[in-house]
């Protein structure tokens, strides 16, 4: 034995060589799993800490971007919910310009007059649309400050309109406020009135009336008049209440057919 | 033979392979971390340490590619062993001639290595990637022995300033 190591101890530079140039030849020449397995040998001791780092720092960056990305669209929802807001503030402005606010589903027809019906008092408007346009019979008609009738008469070209002033015609309706059910009508030498509404009604001047809904003819939530004067009640059991429309009929021009259905 | 330091630089080389030789490209020329630390090796230690360390440093370096392993591995050595051969016979107080070491072996190590690899036009890609990574890699040996003999030291730099 000591004479082996005494020769390596001589010949160590070529021993060396000759131990690198074996394993250069087992690399080269061995079976077929030494390559893979001394390469991934160096892989797991040399490069698994850097790789997973590298992986890491890569995941960073895409969480990054993610992040950017995800900043950007919650910006861009956040200006359209801003924008929708709006159109919301925006629509419910011209609903109350309009002076009405149509159930949904419903869609206006404007129509013009072209005919003024009255007895003193205007009781029926001739309109230049008729059943090829889509008006129909009960159909509720408005203008921009609030209910002006009901579609009474229609024929191809033209239609009638019942006025809320024709004492005639009753609308269903309630206090905005206090939900309170009554009906409204002109009584000719009185004027709009709330009619039926007990005698502990909560009710006051400046209140809001608007279609109850009841009646299968108007849609709920259309503006009709304001409350302009409560009298006590006369038999103590129905209270009088005075209306002041909302609409001018004698100066109504444009009017909007409420047609039902999808919009 | 102290293992720790060129356990050292085999970490070094696979950190270079990883990451660092991403971030330090430069128009996608890498400068060639491993024949830079083999030839350093190679010049400053003994042949053994340079035989082996050319050895382990192609096992590091081609692990990527099991095809080519031996190839890579036997390059180095040969490289390495070359380098220190060469370092024995040349004036090594002259920084110049081991730039030149460090090209030329540069210059072999990836002449090789594209024509095991590469199916590019040869001129195509020793224009446009292996001399400037020659370039790049001798700037970095041109600091590293700036720094060794001297030529640059942190007095000398805050004296720019």
């Amino acid at each position: 034995m000591a004479w082996m190591t005494a020769i390596f101890a001589r010949n160590r530079r070529y021993v060396n060589y000759g131990i690198v140039a074996i394993l250069f030849l087992l690399l080269l020449v061995g079976g077929g799993n030494l390559r893979p397995w001394s390469a991934n040998l160096c892989l797991t001791l040399f490069y698994y800490p850097f790789s997973e780092i590298r992986n890491n720092i890569a995941r960073l960056n895409d969480a990054a971007e993610d992040n950017s990305r995800l900043k950007n669209s919650l910006t861009e929802a956040s200006l359209q919910l801003n924008a929708l807001a709006e159109a919301r503030r925006e629509n419910q402005r011209l609903r109350e310009f309009l002076g009405f606010a149509p159930a949904e589903g419903y869609r206006v027809i404007p129509v013009k007059i072209i005919s003024l019906i009255q007895d003193g008092y205007p009781l029926a408007a001739v309109v230049n649309k008729g059943t090829s346009d889509g008006i129909e019979i009960n159909q509720a008609v408005v203008n921009r400050f609030g209910l002006v009738g009901r579609i009474k008469e229609v024929m191809t070209g033209h239609a009638s309109v019942q006025l809320l002033t024709d004492p005639s015609h009753a609308v269903s309706a309630r206090i905005a406020e206090s939900r309170q059910i009554g009906i409204v009508r002109f009584v000719p030498g009185e004027g709009l009135i709330f009619d039926n509404l007990p005698a502990d009604a909560d009710v006051k001047a400046g209140d809001v009336i608007i279609t109850s809904g009841l009646g299968g003819i108007y849609p709920d939530g259309l503006a009709v008049a304001v409350v302009d004067s409560v009298a006590p009640p006369k038999i103590d059991i129905i209270k009088s209440v005075w209306l002041r429309p909302n609409v001018n009929f004698l100066s109504i021009e444009e009017l909007y057919v409420l047609k039902g259905g999808a919009l | 033979m102290k293992i720790i330091p060129y356990l050292m630089y085999l970490f070094l080389i696979s950190f270079h392979e990883t990451i660092l030789g991403e971030l330090t490209s430069v128009g996608g020329v890498a400068f060639d971390m491993t024949i830079l630390i083999v030839v350093l090796t190679a010049l400053y230690k003994g042949e053994m340490e340079a035989l082996w360390f050319g050895f382990m440093a192609g096992l590091v370096a081609g692990a990527a590619a099991p095809d080519i392993l031996p190839y890579r591995v036997i390059l180095t050595v040969v490289l390495s062993v070359l380098a220190n051969f060469l370092s024995n016979r040349i004036n090594l107080e002259s920084i110049v001639s081991r730039l030149v070491i460090l090209a030329g072996m540069v210059l072999i190590n990836r002449l090789v290595i594209t024509s095991l690899t590469s199916t590019d036009e040869i001129f195509f890609v020793l224009f446009r990637f292996i001399l400037p990574s020659v370039l790049y890699t001798s700037l970095w040996g041109l600091i590293f022995f700036a720094l060794k003999d001297g030529i640059i030291t942190p007095q000398k730099v805050k004296a720019l300033f």
